[in-house]
This record gives C-alpha cells, sequence and structure tokens, in this order.
C-alpha cells in the first residue's frame, strides 16, 4: 500500500515537468506582458522597458524558464507582480472560496444524480427514465455561465431569495457563507449531476441484470435491499471514478461560474492573473492545479479498496 | 450501521443547503437594519481592479478613481477643469513664470495622526517628479523646495504655463504624503497608503475588493464643492470597491440592491434600468474613442492616406454602434470639451465626420493604394472599441479597401501596437486630458503607438507649455488643433460617455473623469 502511493507520487515527477514547461512556453508565447498592465494605457514605450528590465522580463527565455524552475525545486514558486505576496499565499487564499464551492456543488450533484439514476435504472424505458435521462441531457449541454445567469435572473433579481453575487467566509458564520454559494454551486453542480446520474443509470443496469440479483430476488429479498444494498455498492465503481473526475474539474474548472458569480476563487484567480499576464501566478496556479487533479485521483483510486474489497491493494 | 449513518450526514448536508435560504433572510435584515443604524457603508461595484493602489505608479482608471478618495495634492480641478488649492491655501506664480509658491494649509492631519509638514510636500512631490510621466517629462530639471515653515516653492528653469494643471491632475497626481511613506516606497510603489483625503484606506483584498473607512479628523475646505474641488465630506462611514469584471453580475447586483453604486453600466441594459424605479442612471462625459493610425511605417505613414479614410469615415454611424443610442455620445470635433473654456477651439470643424467618399476616393488614389491589405487592432475587452471597429471596417471596404480586423484581449492589444510592422490602425479610447500636452499622440518625443513625428506640432505644443498667458496658449492650441487635422496622427469619433448607476436612495454623486463618492448621502 505504501509502495503503491510512493509509486504514484513519484509518477508526479514527470507529469509536473511537462505541465511546467507547456505552461511556461504558452504563457510566454502569448503576447501581452505585465509591465504595460501595470503602467496603463497611457504610458510611454520608454517607461514599460523599464518596467520590463526590472521585472526580469527581457531575459532570455531559457534564463526565465531556469530561474523560475530552480525556484519550484526550492519551492518558491514566485512572487505576484500585482498582488504584493507569493505565488503560494495567493493560491492558499483563494483555495477557500473554491473547495467550498467544489464540495457544495458535489454535494448537490451527488444527492440529485445518485436516486435519479436508481430510479431511472430501475424503471427502464418508462417515461420517468426518460424525461430523467432527458433532463441530464439538458444538464450536460447547458452551459454553467447560462445556467448561472438564469439562477440569479430568477433567484436573486426576481424572487430576492439570494444575494446576485458575491462571497462571504466561513469566518461570516456558515448560513452567511452557503446562501452566497448556493446558486453558483447549482450553476457549477448541473453538469457533474447529469454525469452522475447517466454513469448511475448505466452502471446499476448493468448489474441488476447480473446473475446474483436475481438470486437475491428468487430467494425473496427484499426489493429495497437488493437495489441499495446488493445492487448500488457494486455499481458504484465507476459512479466514483466519475465522481472523482468531475470533483477535479470542480476545483480546477469553476473559472466561469467564479467570474458570474464573482467568487474569489482559483478560477477567478487563473483568469484575472491571465487579463494582466501575472506571468508567476499564472504558472505557480496551474502547476498546484495540476498536483491537486493528480492527488484527487489517487484518493479516489484509494477510495475503491474501501468500496470493493477485490481491488484493495494490501493483503497479507 | 455504515449506511445509516452516511444516509443521516447526507440528510443533514441537504438540509443545511434547504434551510440556509429560510435562515439567510433574517441574516440579510439584520445586516441591512445595522446598515442603517451604522450610518451607512456604501457598495460600489466596480468593472476593473486596479493594477497598485500607488497613484504615481501607473495611469489606469481603477487606481486613479480609488485613491482619489484617500490621497489629495496641492491643487486640483474643479468641474470645468479649472485649477483651485486643495492642500495649499493659496499660490502664487512669480512673474518670469520660473517659480510658483505654495502657501500650505494649517493642521493638516495625515491618516496617520501626523500633521503635514513642508518636508512630506517637498518629498512627495519630488518623488511626483521622478516616477510620473508629466514629471519626467516637463520637471526633471525643477525642484521643490521648503520657503520656511508653511510654504513650498516649486523653481523651474524656464516658464510652464501648464504647471499648475499638470499639477492638478487626477491622473497619477500629485498627491502628498507623509514623508516616512515616500521614503519606504521602492519601484513596486508605496508600501502605505497614508493621505490626507475624506476616506482612509483600510484593507485590499485583491480580486475581492478595497475597503475605506470615513477619516473622523478630515478637515474640509468651506468653499462650494466642484468637480474635486472645494468642501468634501464623507457622510459615509465605509466604502466597499467591489470588484466586478462582469457586467451582467453588476446590472443584476445593482437591480437588486446588492450593489449601491455599479460603474460602467453596458450601453445596451441603460433602458431596461431607466424602466426601473428603485435605480437612477447618471451619464456623464469621459473621453472619446478614436483610430490611432500607425505613422511609422505601412500605408498609413502617408498623410493623404489618413486623410483619405478622415475624408470618408461616418462618425455618427461609428458612434451609434458604439453606443446604440443618441444620448450616450455627442459629435464632437475639439480635443478639448466645450466645459475647458479655456482651450476649447472651433478650428478643424469642418475636417470632422466629412462622409465624403469621392473625395476619399481620390485621395487614396493620390497615396498609391494598390489593394494591400489594411490591419485593424481592435479589443473586445471593451466592446464600444470593437463595435466602432467593425463600423470602421465596413466603411473603409465601401471605398474599395482591403480590410482586416485583428481582434485581441486588452493586454495583447497593448503588445501588438507597439510592433510598426503588424498594424495600420488601432482602436483605443483617450480620457478627457486637462492640458493638449497631456495627449501623447500630438507630440513626438513620447514615441506612443503610432509614433507621432510632426515638428509642428511639436513646436506648437512648446509654445503652449511656454505661453505667457492662458490666452495666448489658448491661441496656441488653435493652431495646434488646425495642425492635427492636417497631420491627422489619429482621428477622433466624438465624445463618450461612461454609465454609472445607482440605487434611488443615493444623492450627490459626483463626475470629474470617473466617480466622486465624498458629498454622497444614503437616504
Amino acid at each position: 500500500m505504501k509502495g503503491y502511493i510512493l509509486k504514484r507520487l513519484l509518477s508526479l515527477i514527470p507529469v509536473l515537468m511537462v505541465v511546467s514547461v507547456v505552461v511556461f512556453l504558452i504563457i510566454h508565447m502569448t503576447p501581452g506582458d505585465p509591465a504595460s498592465v501595470i503602467l496603463g494605457p497611457e504610458a510611454s514605450p520608454r517607461e514599460v522597458a523599464e518596467l520590463r528590465e526590472q521585472l526580469g522580463l527581457n531575459l532570455p527565455l531559457y534564463q526565465q524558464f531556469a530561474n523560475w524552475f530552480i525556484g519550484i525545486v526550492q519551492g518558491d514558486l514566485g512572487y505576484s507582480y500585482f498582488m504584493s505576496e507569493s505565488v503560494l499565499e495567493a493560491f492558499v487564499s483563494h483555495l477557500g472560496p473554491t473547495f467550498s464551492l467544489a464540495v457544495l456543488a458535489q454535494v448537490f450533484a451527488i444527492i440529485l444524480a445518485i436516486p435519479l439514476g436508481v430510479i431511472a435504472a430501475r424503471r427502464r424505458g418508462s417515461v420517468v427514465d426518460q424525461s430523467f435521462m432527458g433532463l441530464s441531457l439538458v444538464g450536460i449541454s447547458v452551459p454553467s455561465f447560462l445556467l448561472g445567469l438564469f439562477l440569479i435572473l430568477l433567484f436573486a433579481v426576481e424572487l430576492k431569495w439570494l444575494p446576485v453575487a458575491g462571497y462571504k467566509p466561513l469566518s461570516n458564520g456558515v448560513f452567511l457563507h452557503l446562501r452566497y454559494l448556493v446558486l453558483p454551486a447549482i450553476a457549477l453542480g448541473a453538469m457533474q449531476a447529469a454525469l452522475i446520474a447517466r454513469m448511475t443509470r448505466s452502471s446499476m443496469l448493468d448489474i441488476l441484470n447480473a446473475n446474483y440479483i436475481k438470486t437475491a430476488r428468487s430467494k425473496g429479498v427484499k426489493e429495497k435491499m437488493i437495489v441499495y444494498k446488493h445492487a448500488l455498492r457494486n455499481a458504484f465503481i465507476p459512479i466514483l471514478t466519475v465522481i472523482g473526475q468531475t470533483f477535479g474539474t470542480l476545483v480546477a474548472g469553476a473559472a466561469v461560474v467564479e467570474t458570474v458569480f464573482n467568487i474569489p476563487g482559483i478560477g477567478q484567480l487563473i483568469v484575472n492573473s491571465v487579463e494582466r499576464r501575472d506571468f508567476a501566478v499564472i504558472q505557480g496556479t496551474i502547476m498546484l492545479v495540476a498536483i491537486s487533479y493528480v492527488m484527487i485521483n489517487l484518493i479516489i483510486d484509494l477510495l475503491y479498496g474501501v468500496i470493493d474489497p477485490r481491488v484493495r491493494l494490501s493483503r497479507k | 450501521m455504515k449506511k445509516v449513518s452516511l444516509f443521516f450526514l447526507v440528510l443533514v448536508l441537504a438540509f443545511s443547503i434547504i434551510g440556509c435560504s429560510g435562515a439567510d433572510k433574517t441574516d440579510s435584515k439584520t445586516s441591512e437594519s445595522g446598515k442603517k443604524a451604522a450610518g451607512g457603508e456604501l457598495q460600489v461595484a466596480y468593472n476593473a481592479q486596479p493594477p497598485t493602489l500607488d497613484p504615481l505608479l501607473t495611469t489606469a482608471v481603477a487606481t486613479r478613481d480609488i485613491t482619489r478618495h484617500v490621497f489629495e495634492s496641492l491643487v486640483t480641478f474643479n468641474q470645468n477643469f479649472e485649477v483651485e488649492p486643495m492642500l495649499a491655501e493659496k499660490y502664487e506664480v512669480s512673474e518670469d513664470g520660473k517659480t510658483i509658491t505654495f502657501e500650505l494649509r494649517k493642521g493638516i492631519k495625515f491618516h496617520n495622526g501626523k500633521e503635514m509638514t513642508v518636508d512630506d510636500v517637498v518629498a512627495s512631490m519630488n518623488r511626483w517628479i521622478a516616477v510620473t510621466t508629466l514629471g519626467k517629462s516637463f520637471f526633471t530639471k525643477a525642484t521643490f523646495k521648503a520657503s520656511g515653515n508653511n510654504a513650498v516653492i516649486l523653481e523651474m528653469p524656464e516658464r510652464l504655463t501648464t504647471a499648475l494643471a499638470m499639477l492638478a491632475d487626477p491622473g497619477q497626481a500629485a498627491v502628498i504624503t507623509p514623508k516616512e511613506v515616500v521614503e519606504g516606497a521602492t519601484e513596486k510603489g508605496l508600501a502605505e497608503f497614508i493621505g490626507t483625503g475624506p476616506y482612509k484606506f483600510v484593507e485590499w483584498k485583491t480580486d475581492q475588493y478595497v475597503h475605506l473607512e470615513k477619516f473622523k479628523e478630515y478637515q474640509s475646505l468651506t468653499t462650494e464643492s466642484s468637480g474635486l474641488a472645494g468642501k468634501k465630506e464623507a457622510f459615509l462611514d465605509d466604502i466597499y470597491f467591489q470588484f466586478v469584471t462582469d457586467a451582467s453580475t453588476r446590472l443584476a447586483g445593482i437591480q437588486t440592491g446588492e450593489y449601491d453604486v455599479a460603474n460602467a453600466i453596458p450601453f445596451d441594459n441603460a433602458e431596461q434600468l431607466e424602466a426601473n424605479e428603485d435605480v437612477k442612471n447618471h451619464v456623464y462625459h469621459n473621453g472619446f474613442n478614436g483610430v490611432v493610425f500607425n505613422k511609422k511605417a505601412r500605408f498609413f505613414k502617408d498623410v493623404k492616406a489618413r486623410q483619405a479614410v478622415n475624408a470618408a469615415l461616418d462618425e455618427e454611424e461609428i458612434l451609434m454602434a458604439a453606443f446604440s443610442n443618441g444620448n450616450f455620445y455627442e459629435l464632437e470635433h475639439g480635443l478639448m470639451i466645450k466645459d475647458q473654456a479655456d482651450w476649447y477651439s472651433e478650428v478643424g470643424k469642418d475636417q470632422y465626420n466629412q462622409r465624403d467618399s469621392e473625395k476619399a476616393k481620390k485621395l487614396l488614389k493620390e497615396a498609391g493604394y494598390n489593394g494591400q491589405e489594411i490591419v485593424i487592432l481592435a479589443s473586445r475587452d471593451y466592446e464600444d472599441h470593437y463595435n466602432a471597429a467593425v463600423v470602421v471596417q465596413q466603411q473603409l471596404q465601401k471605398l474599395g479597401m482591403k480590410v482586416k480586423l485583428d481582434v485581441y484581449d486588452w493586454p495583447t492589444l497593448l503588445q501588438k501596437r507597439g510592433d510598426a510592422n503588424a498594424y495600420d490602425i488601432f482602436v483605443t479610447g483617450f480620457p478627457t486630458e486637462p492640458i493638449p500636452a497631456k495627449y501623447e499622440f500630438l507630440n513626438s518625443a513620447s514615441e506612443w503607438p503610432g509614433w507621432t513625428n510632426d515638428p509642428k506640432m511639436d513646436d506648437l505644443l512648446d509654445k503652449i507649455n511656454k505661453a505667457a498667458s492662458q490666452e495666448e496658449a489658448k491661441e496656441y492650441f488653435a493652431q495646434l488643433q488646425e495642425e492635427f487635422y492636417n497631420y491627422l496622427p489619429i482621428i477622433k469619433f466624438g465624445n463618450k460617455t461612461t454609465i454609472t448607476t445607482t440605487r434611488s436612495n443615493i444623492e450627490g454623486m459626483g463626475f470629474l473623469q470617473g466617480i466622486i463618492l465624498w458629498n454622497i448621502e444614503k437616504k
């Protein structure tokens, strides 16, 4: 078990090497630089050139990469041109909102999707099944920003139940914290819910036709027991994979929802940093997101063993 | 058993989500009533983030709009862009125009409790000279010196008639901070934001908000409030500049009362808000947009080619596309607006908005146009720039020109426009500048993208700056505007506006190159 985790962690190294080179090249090949953004549109080219020099942007690309890479190896992800703090500090301070949002979106998705998927599987081909699956197709197809704007119009502007946008940290109280996150969590979680519901349905269909389920039925086991104890647990591995993958996407991919709802999370940090060409933050944040993604996948892999003893890694 | 506990966990989570909306209603009520009891908190939805809060370091408008509430300068502008004293009690210009003496107001306190002294003023002003575009361009040989305990003297090697206006300019404003703060500044700017303004800086949470708090010891002038000058009263206890970059979020937030003020409302949405009794639209003049020609290389190096475009353009059509409603723009040829009575000139009006395609075609022929591709750069980060660019493209195509529109995000455009071989025209906006010398496109020495190179305009700018009186300067400016329409470094589309929307209970909003939030009351 320990060996497995170590191996997985070591495999992170080549992944991060590739990510670092690709991210660095993409960012530095994109036109635009932080100096002209800092100085504003009316600054003279001479002033921009002076600031570029001060910021070390006139060094050859390989040298800039080497400086950055040596920093990373030493645990220093760099310093933000705009935020007067290190990239790590910026990442940590933006992680809270994203994490809360991702967890809430995931909880919403799971609570909604698994029962829907199970019901659809049990009533395969019925009107209920078809309408649920139709709904899930809509969930996958509607872009989150559109759903977000629709939710804002309905629940914030028209009904005035919930705030339009913004974020209150947990320290302001749990309810206030959740109040600001409900709409973005629904907007973000809808697509995940659709994916999870579809996976639950198809996975359950496979299992419900398995021989041991038929045996259980013929033995007169209660239907509820069959569905929730025998079938769902066995159907859960592919569902868990989807949940894991979607959670990774939630952490990294909430940029649009965070922008629409003005939530100061990782997604917004990346978008804002791209807009102001804050190179160190873009590079560092993407590296950290890549690490989080791999770690989440590792945790999911380890969870397989908890659910299904057959894939347990340590067998002593 | 495990399953049962999992079920309960899910149940609790579900209830906390559903339950929170009900619980939060009370929450919001208490906070609302709390607001009222506290005497006022202003939530401003601002459209852009400041790159820094050091006003000297950047020309970015977000920095200017926020920091004007925290910092003050010796002199400032009233609503008509006339210079009035602020931290100076009065000022006196010597007869030869080379010396200006500023007598300071007494007992002015900084936000850290310290009283303002001549040393603070001298240190701040010398940093302004060293750091800002205007300082570096016009004052490098000038010095600020203390004169006794209560006055500072600006000594310049030669007459600079526009010096006071430069010192009053709200962009890269010549703000006064304590000497220690000036000394603690690095190339990254001020480390502390301590000024003398009606609001003091509390906190800047990057990507979220800047929080300002009423400065209780603020000593206001008693003269009538006008523009950035005169009486300033901080009625509200707290101001939050919330950074809301998404326009639809600002729009929704001002309608629900989440925000008290929403800046830069899209022109398309103004009408929708007009119908809402809970909010008020404020439309204010805010500079102009135009096309900037690349005069260093490619086709528009030839002045005839530029004149051809100027002859062809239908400015009304361009402005309508950009601002969607006649209330939000004004056909105006002048570089200085009518409010700037010290400068405004009618010269050049006949060269503006000609819509003469025959003349344009003739000029194009004379310029030797042979079907080469014309590249226009524009950014969708500013929808009005982009919409204008599309119409310019169409109008030039009608002349038989081959025109390509390259659309980039703003930082990319900022870089692309620096490459003389890459484009012919870029679309951009300019704020209303208080003096002609601040328009970079008039000045060859600035090497600003587009690369103006016209000795006549340089000479006239110099004459304006050294004129013996404002009347003389105005005379030279009329000649400059005439030369501007001959040389055409840029083409001005017309005056533009910005829409700021407030809740209807907000009274006393002010505008001069951006929003002014002192003297605001929340009824």
